[in-house]
């Protein structure tokens, strides 16, 4: 029954975003001083970068969760955490290049340019090469508990070090970059529509990004059963490759 | 805690006094981060030529230089005071000997004098060789004294992490810098509103004068505490298995 419901919401989102991605080019105006038909791209653009930032504040909480927060049998710490916050860094890296190429192409058509240290370009590629940092520190420690409580550590720490940079960079270099939707006099100003097919995307990104980040929580929690199972069970020389090998109970 | 304050001071005392002896005895950290920064200020300068940068833009563009030789230096030296405990295998008996939160306070006690003596050394030499004239150098003092308190305690953590993993050199450096870029581009905006004076044209920044330079030197200070506060928290889990 359980698995049912999942099916038909993922169908639901599937048909979610397919409205969205009509929306975007049938149901939208164009927006008043972007050039030609560029404005469409937002509708995707924004939704990544929501879903970039959304995967980078789950993993600092998932890795906060995990250093200090609950345990479960046997360990100190609860590996579920450290599983969520790596799928949540793998998706934000994910979103992060999506939302940095779809931007690239839009700089190109408005600002001549593919690059220009906007401040919002400067912050997404903090967030990726923190988040490439991060995914090659695991890679760098082979015990498992060791590499989950590094990582950990690292992710949190970058949790606090991010909101300096909300500080720093708009002030020193000039934005070209649109408002932010909500902006600053605290207003919303968008054509209705554009705004309601903008809100669609984003919550459909949303869905999206948690979807896909409990698929990759589930993929690695297994990966991680059959590693378990295969030191407990393993025999003495890896007579049988075949029934031993991690790789192939896992896929 | 459990134990007394007075333990725990000593204990600190105890780690920065076996770091300065170690480091003594092998001058490994010094050598480093002396020759170091020395190349790199050398090579800076003879690419820039005798007259130093044009004029105009030299007071721009020469904080960004100085800080990155500043980085680089940490980055060469800084890590060595975890490896090392690593590689001799002393974590262990470190681990029983010392409170973890009073050891990383001794480490960072130790990064933080190497620090302020590789800066001692770098800064007046920058000047001089780059016929700088500083207009405020009481910002200046202070801008090096609370960026390399941030270099130095963002260093610290990073070090112990990568020093329980492979690759420790490369991954120092990878793993630092996402962490120390809000303190470089900090550093660097007050050093050119300390080379410069008034303001840094065309950059935005300290256009209300001594008002810009204050917001930026307290957002500095605030990385530091943030950076030291999560440091304190963070080290007893990456330390202790």
């Amino acid at each position: 029954m359980k698995k049912r419901t999942a099916v038909f919401a993922s169908w639901l989102l599937w048909l979610w975003l397919a409205a969205v991605i009509v929306g975007a080019f049938e149901y939208a105006p164009l927006a008043a001083k972007f050039i030609g038909q560029s404005s469409r791209i937002l509708f995707f653009h924004v939704p990544m970068a929501w879903a970039a930032f959304t995967a980078f504040i789950t993993a600092g909480v998932y890795s906060v969760r995990y250093l200090f927060g609950g345990r479960s049998q046997g360990s100190p710490r609860d590996p579920r955490h450290d599983r969520a916050a790596r799928a949540a860094i793998e998706l934000g890296l994910l979103f992060g290049v999506l939302a940095t190429v779809t931007g690239a192409v839009w700089s190109r058509i408005m600002w001549g340019a593919y690059w220009n240290w906007d401040p919002r370009q400067t912050s997404i590629v903090m967030a990726l090469i923190f988040n490439g940092a991060y995914l090659a520190l695991r890679d760098a420690v082979e015990d498992a508990e060791k590499r989950a409580r590094l990582a950990a550590a690292y992710a949190a720490l970058g949790l606090v070090v991010t909101p300096f940079f909300f500080f720093v960079v708009p002030r020193i270099t000039f934005s070209l970059h649109p408002e932010p939707v909500i902006n600053a006099r605290g207003r919303v100003e968008m054509d209705p529509r554009m705004l309601q097919v903008l809100l669609a995307s984003g919550a459909g990104f949303m869905a999206l990004f948690f979807w896909l980040h409990d698929l990759r929580k589930r993929v690695l929690a297994v990966a991680d059963r059959a590693l378990e199972a295969a030191a407990a069970g393993a025999p003495t020389h890896a007579a049988d490759p075949v029934s031993t090998s991690p790789r192939t109970v896992s896929q | 805690m459990s134990r007394p304050a007075s333990t725990w001071v000593r204990e600190a005392a105890a780690v920065f006094a076996k770091e300065w002896r170690s480091e003594i005895r092998t001058r490994y950290a010094l050598n480093t981060l002396a020759l170091f920064a020395v190349n790199t200020l050398v090579v800076v300068s003879a690419s820039l030529g005798p007259l130093g940068a044009a004029p105009g833009r030299s007071s721009e563009t020469l904080p960004v230089l100085l800080w990155l030789i500043l980085l680089f230096a940490a980055a060469a030296g800084l890590p060595r005071s975890f490896v090392h405990e690593e590689e001799t295998q002393t974590a262990t008996a470190l681990r029983l000997a010392a409170t973890p939160s009073a050891l990383f306070c001794g480490k960072l006690a130790y990064a933080l004098t190497l620090l302020a003596a590789l800066e001692a050394l770098v800064a007046p030499l920058f000047l001089a060789v780059m016929n700088l004239d500083v207009a405020r150098p009481g910002l200046l003092v202070a801008t090096l004294a609370a960026g390399g308190f941030g270099l130095a305690a963002g260093s610290t953590l990073v070090a112990a992490i990568i020093a329980q993993a492979r690759g420790k050199g490369t991954l120092f450096a990878v793993l630092s810098f996402p962490v120390l870029l809000p303190l470089l581009l900090l550093a660097v905006e007050l050093t050119r509103g300390a080379f410069a004076g008034g303001g840094a044209p065309g950059q935005g920044g300290f256009q209300g004068g001594l008002g810009g330079a204050g917001v930026a030197l307290i957002q500095l200070l605030l990385y530091d505490g943030a950076v030291t506060t999560a440091g304190l928290m963070l080290f007893p889990v990456v330390w202790n298995p």
